[in-house]
């Protein structure tokens, strides 16, 4: 610990030694959450979870905390500097130097160097505790809004107050293991406002660029506390945000109220984007289900995609063509605005995670095994 | 020699007395001693003959070695993690989406289910039941056996298989990565759970041969079978034990053409034969009443003690020849051959015994038990041959034809013993002693690249190019595995295996493993708790962590493979996969685990080394360096000791021992040349090459001492060595060598390199003795000071 603290105090300038400084204590059993990311070669040929452009590079994260960039559309790549060692879900840059990602042990990392240096912003603990604050806040509203209620209201209410003792008890008793819960996804806007997303209905939101976060989970319908798997902004301005149980909550006003759209599909939902037109929604997760709303979700189409393997990221080319990725290896390609896709699959039928254009005509996927540039239908080079 | 009525043999050595007491002894008994030889051969042949092959795991490794130790107390709960065997059957045309092929792996499937040993609910083929594709879905999981349901051969159902096979993930593991092959995988019980019998590995071996790959390749043309598993291999090694049987015929019959090539006497031929036949016979029979059996290191001890034999055999028979070329008769001769021998001959067995004993110090079973095996058949040599054979031939005598080869080719001999004796010369010795040093500086320079351990791919017991290893060079390379695993155990309190500090642990220990050069991938519960609770979270690839959480740990590891979880829960092995079994590759990998050990064990969990296969070969390798130094100390000290004790001088010593550490270095150069590393098998080649090179050495000193003691000078007294027991001295080496050079052609590779190593240091010690020697007595010995020596203790 005392080196680790000689670190911080020295600041940034002492980022790039994190390794050097750990090194010793390789070994030496910390909390995952205090164990730097081993540096090693395998981190590219190992689990990616997600990936995103910064700039002209690509950053990519991982299991074990790895985060690697490559300034040379995939062909090579450096790992990042990384504090913890927990597996990484996702990531998002929102310029070539500021970017942020999050994972298991409800970690928050933020990086203003364009991915070389990694701080923690939020522990699953602190995560867990806003979320208690958050409904015990909501918990003493709803007392007082049942001692004002008329007496035939109550019943619900008092319905609602139990679940949310209850989930107070569960998340203090979880508190007690530790940082049990992983954030699944994150978006941000600009330099300050973003959200991230995770499991049991988890949502923070912030508008100081990650130094400090609200419980969010309050303004989603979503009592059952089912994962929230993606989060992102839609042509035009709206924010939409999928989960477990084909869950769609679309939010017109910059996150501040967001309603549940009713889902044509009652399955897990992995991802959300945008098509690129204004309005535009396309949603897509289990066993190859694809869904595409053109009125920000109120009405949907299921789009035949032909894929029964699950979907788990999705990205628009300039050129408005669709690319969508999942397990077994299955590519979905759409040219005409996801009315339908084209679907192959990699010789390898690994899971694929996530995609992101490298060139016109190529692509850089990243999955159970790691990251491999390939041609637009996913086919190997 | 010219007058043997008043060669009395002054010298202490040859004759102490006119007539020892053990001549008397022997000579006056003859009837009685024979009889008693008769008698003692029938009851040692009948237990020799009954005696067992035995290739007995446990005996090939370092039983002290703490890693050792960590695997046999843990072996009841590690049992089922090693022993299975992996059948590949191969679409030799096409792939294996046809229904010929389909058709001979559903038969091939049954068969196995049917072998006595195997494990009838953990066989895994695309036929059986527990091969299963998964899907998840909004409802949870669906899935199905790989086989669909209604299958009947057609394109269809041949194409549906297809779209199981690739949701069943089983590609790489039962199907090839190219769909050429899929495997049938059988674990086996050590010991039947029905007759609590241990399984048979020679018979299941066999049966797999015939029942399985030459019936089914014969029965569809287009499949070809490939098996492997330590069943198989240890199969495998019994039946090369096997062929040693012939090995043991053509070494008899080369010898026996090659006594007669040299003694052109019928009864000089076939009595050494006869008698050496006779002391493997003794001590094959003594090993099984001591209760060993024959392993396939032991199993080459009786072509030794038979060499052994036949080369003091010779000893023997050239000395009657000389004797009977005077004049004597058999007995006699046979007397004054007995007189000259025995005392040379004892202390060259016994320091071939003394040497063979050193390496009691090495703490394999197998080892000690070819020096027990060899130690005992060199001592039964000193009774066989030099007294049973002495005392036959008194009976049988030389014949005339022997005598008269002898006689005649005495001039044309003695041409070429008077050019070597040159070796002893003041002007060649320096140019012999020269070369020596250069021989010498060149084995110092090569030997450093020696290495400890088996330096090939695939089973090191057996040849590169043997079935099995070819056959496991196909299922490495069309499959995701390694033969090379090294299991680390983590010990936990009871009941606490599948704490989340100890999968963290493992987890950790594996990441440092699979950052380390020669690690190939690794395995835990770890692993397995991530594989499925990302399967449990709908197979979503962000959930794939150890859970912090014991219930959903708990809920992941639910079906964990047997193996991973002992009965109660206190042992969890972590597998580790390695690119090869290189010593430097073992050695990184138990390095970085006993570093990580020292830092990570504490009460929670304890992590021990090691089992598999590269377990067992790190241990061997530790013991085997930390030995051989050891080793070399004892066999030299020992040897030296003797030497010293019989001639008295430091200085003899030198001249004998010498030209042994010459071939000793060279032999270690040309093993770091021609890839053969010390290992269990060759490890002893040095102490046997030693213990038994001396030979040489002691039969040439003794004469050489004797004729300069007579007072000839150094090159006059080495020609008459040379004349009197040179042409025995070369005989020797050349039987000794054709006795062990047989083993080159074993299908076992270690006896192979045993072979060949033992041939070159055998025959390279016999030239040590002849040129070098000579040239050290030049620089060493001082003649008039020995003379005045030895009429000084007169």
């Amino acid at each position: 610990m005392a080196t680790r603290l000689t670190c911080k105090t020295l600041g940034s300038a002492c980022l790039g030694m994190t390794m050097a400084c750990s090194a010793p204590a390789a070994f030496a059993l910390t909390d995952i959450l205090e164990t730097p990311a081993r540096e090693t070669r395998l981190a590219p040929t190992h689990l990616l979870t997600d990936v995103d452009s910064a700039g002209e590079r690509i950053v990519a994260v991982g299991e074990r905390g790895h985060i690697i960039f490559s300034d040379d559309e995939g062909k090579s790549w450096t790992q990042g500097h990384v504090p913890v060692s927990v597996t990484l879900t996702a990531v998002d840059f929102i310029g070539p130097e500021t970017g942020w990602a999050v994972g298991h042990s409800g970690v928050v990392l933020k990086s203003e160097d364009a991915g070389a240096n990694w701080a923690v912003q939020l522990d699953g603990v602190q995560a867990a505790e806003l979320a208690i604050a958050g409904k015990e806040e909501r918990a003493a509203e709803l007392e007082a809004k049942i001692e004002e209620a008329p007496e035939e209201e109550r019943g619900d209410l008092e319905w609602a107050l139990d679940d949310l003792y209850f989930s107070i008890e569960n998340m203090r008793a979880d508190m007690d293991i530790g940082p049990v819960n992983p954030l699944l996804d994150v978006w941000f806007e600009n330099d300050q406002f973003g959200f991230v997303v995770g499991a049991y209905g988890m949502l923070l939101r912030t508008e100081d660029g990650g130094a400090s976060w609200q419980d969010w989970s309050g303004r989603l319908d979503n009592s059952s506390g089912y994962h929230l798997n993606a989060v992102t902004r839609i042509t035009g301005g709206a924010l939409a945000i999928v989960g477990e149980a084909g869950q769609i909550h679309v939010s017109v006003d910059h996150g501040e109220t967001w309603e549940l759209r009713d889902s044509p599909y009652p399955g897990s939902l992995f991802g959300v984007i945008g098509t690129g037109n204004v309005n535009e929604i396309l949603a897509f997760g289990l066993r190859g289900n694809v869904l595409l709303s053109t009125d920000l979700g109120k009405s949907w189409n299921i789009v035949p995609s032909g894929a029964s393997a699950t979907l788990n990221g999705g990205m628009v080319s300039e050129d408005g063509r669709i690319t969508l990725v999942g397990n077994g290896g299955v590519i979905l390609v759409s040219s005409n605005d996801a009315e339908s896709f084209r679907q192959s699959y990699r010789e390898d039928r690994e899971g694929v995670m996530s995609v992101v254009p490298v060139s016109d005509t190529n692509i850089l996927i990243v999955g159970e095994h790691g990251a491999t540039v390939t041609d637009a239908r996913g086919q190997d080079l | 020699m010219s007058n043997p009525k008043h060669d009395k043999g002054e010298h202490y050595l040859t004759t102490p007395k006119a007539e020892p007491f053990l001549e008397r002894l022997i000579f006056n008994n003859r009837a009685a001693i024979l009889f008693g030889f008769l008698i003692l051969t029938l009851f040692l042949g009948y237990n020799a003959v009954k005696i067992q092959p035995d290739a007995s795991f446990e005996r090939m490794i370092p039983l002290e070695h703490p890693y050792i130790v960590n695997m046999i107390e843990n072996r009841d709960d590690l049992e089922n993690l090693g022993n299975f065997v992996r059948i590949a059957v191969e679409a030799k045309d096409g792939d294996i989406f046809s229904k010929e092929y389909m058709e001979t792996l559903k038969e091939i499937t049954d068969e196995v289910f049917f072998l006595n040993g195997v494990d009838r609910a953990g066989l895994k083929s695309l036929w059986t039941a527990n091969v299963r594709w998964v899907e998840v879905t909004e409802q949870g999981f669906q899935g199905g056996s790989v086989i669909p349901d209604g299958y009947d051969g057609s394109p269809a159902s041949l194409e549906a298989l297809r779209q199981n096979i690739l949701r069943s993930n089983e590609v790489g593991r039962l199907v090839s990565d190219n769909f050429g092959s899929t495997v049938v995988y059988a674990p086996l019980y050590e010991t039947s759970p029905e007759t609590g019998e241990p399984l048979d590995y020679a018979q299941f071996s066999r049966q797999l041969e015939e029942q399985i790959r030459s019936k089914y390749e014969q029965q569809n043309p287009n499949v070809e079978i490939r098996i492997v598993g330590f069943a198989k291999k240890v199969g495998d090694l019994i039946e090369g034990i096997g062929s040693i049987a012939w090995f043991a015929g053509i070494t008899i019959v080369l010898t026996t053409l090659l006594l007669f090539g040299y003694s052109r006497c019928i009864s000089g031929t076939l009595v050494p034969v006869f008698a050496s036949i006779v002391a493997v016979f003794w001590q094959l029979g003594a090993l099984r009443l001591l209760g060993y059996g024959l392993d396939p290191y032991s199993v080459l001890v009786p072509f030794l003690v038979f060499a052994i034999g036949i080369s003091h055999g010779v000893q023997v028979v050239n000395a009657m020849a000389l004797e009977a070329a005077k004049g004597f008769d058999p007995i006699t001769a046979a007397r004054l051959a007995f007189r000259a021998l025995y005392i040379p001959g004892m202390l060259a067995l016994i320091s071939d015994a003394f040497g063979f004993l050193t390496l009691l110090f090495i703490e394999i079973d197998v080892i000690k038990d070819l020096a027990v095996a060899a130690g005992l058949g060199v001592a039964i040599v000193i009774v066989t041959n030099l007294v049973l054979h002495p005392l036959i031939m008194s009976y049988i005598g030389i014949t005339k034809g022997g005598i008269r080869h002898v006689q005649n080719h005495g001039e044309k001999q003695d041409r070429k013993w008077r050019v070597m004796s040159y070796f002893s010369h003041p002007s060649v010795a320096p140019i012999s002693l020269l070369i020596a040093v250069l021989g010498l500086g060149l084995g110092v320079y090569y030997k450093q690249g020696l290495k400890v351990g088996d330096l090939d791919q695939g089973a090191p017991e057996l040849r590169a190019d043997s079935v099995y290893n070819q056959d496991n060079a196909f299922l490495i390379n069309n499959y995701s595995s390694s033969a090379d695993v090294l299991v680390v155990m983590v010990e936990t309190p009871a009941e606490q295996c599948t704490q989340y500090n100890v999968l963290r642990a493992m987890d950790a220990l594996q990441w440092e493993l699979q950052n380390t050069p020669g690690v190939q991938s690794s395995a835990s519960l770890a692993d397995v708790s991530k594989i499925v609770t990302k399967a449990l979270n709908e197979g979503n690839w962000k959930w794939y962590e150890i859970s912090r959480n014991q219930t959903i740990i708990n809920a992941s590891i639910r079906e964990a493979p047997a193996g991973l979880i002992n009965t109660d829960c206190s042992l969890t092995p972590v597998l580790v996969f390695l690119e090869d079994h290189k010593a430097e590759t073992l050695k990184t990998v138990v390095q970085v685990v006993e570093a990580f050990a020292a830092e990570a064990s504490n009460d929670e969990h304890n992590f021990l080394l090691a089992a598999g296969n590269a377990g067992v070969e790190a241990a061997t390798n530790e013991v085997i360096s930390s030995a051989k130094n050891m080793m070399l100390v004892f066999v030299y000290g020992v040897v030296s000791l003797l030497c010293f004790v019989t001639f008295r001088s430091i200085r003899a010593v030198l001249c004998i021992v010498v030209p042994l550490g010459l071939t000793s270095i060279l032999c270690e150069a040309i093993m770091a040349v021609s890839g053969i590393g010390i290992k269990v098998a060759t490890l002893p080649v040095i102490a046997l090459g030693v213990g038994i090179g001396v030979d040489y050495g002691i039969y040439i000193y003794t004469k050489l001492e004797k004729f300069l003691l007579e007072g000839k000078t150094l090159q006059e007294a080495y020609y008459e060595t040379l004349r009197s027991t040179g042409k025995a001295v070369v005989f020797t080496g050349v039987t000794l060598g054709l006795g062990v050079v047989t083993w080159i052609f074993s299908p076992i590779k270690f006896q192979a390199d045993m072979g060949f190593l033992l041939f070159f240091m055998f025959l390279w010690n016999m030239v040590g003795a002849i040129w070098l020697l000579p040239a050290l007595a030049r620089f060493l010995l001082r003649p008039e000071r020995m003379v005045a020596k030895a009429q000084k203790a007169k």
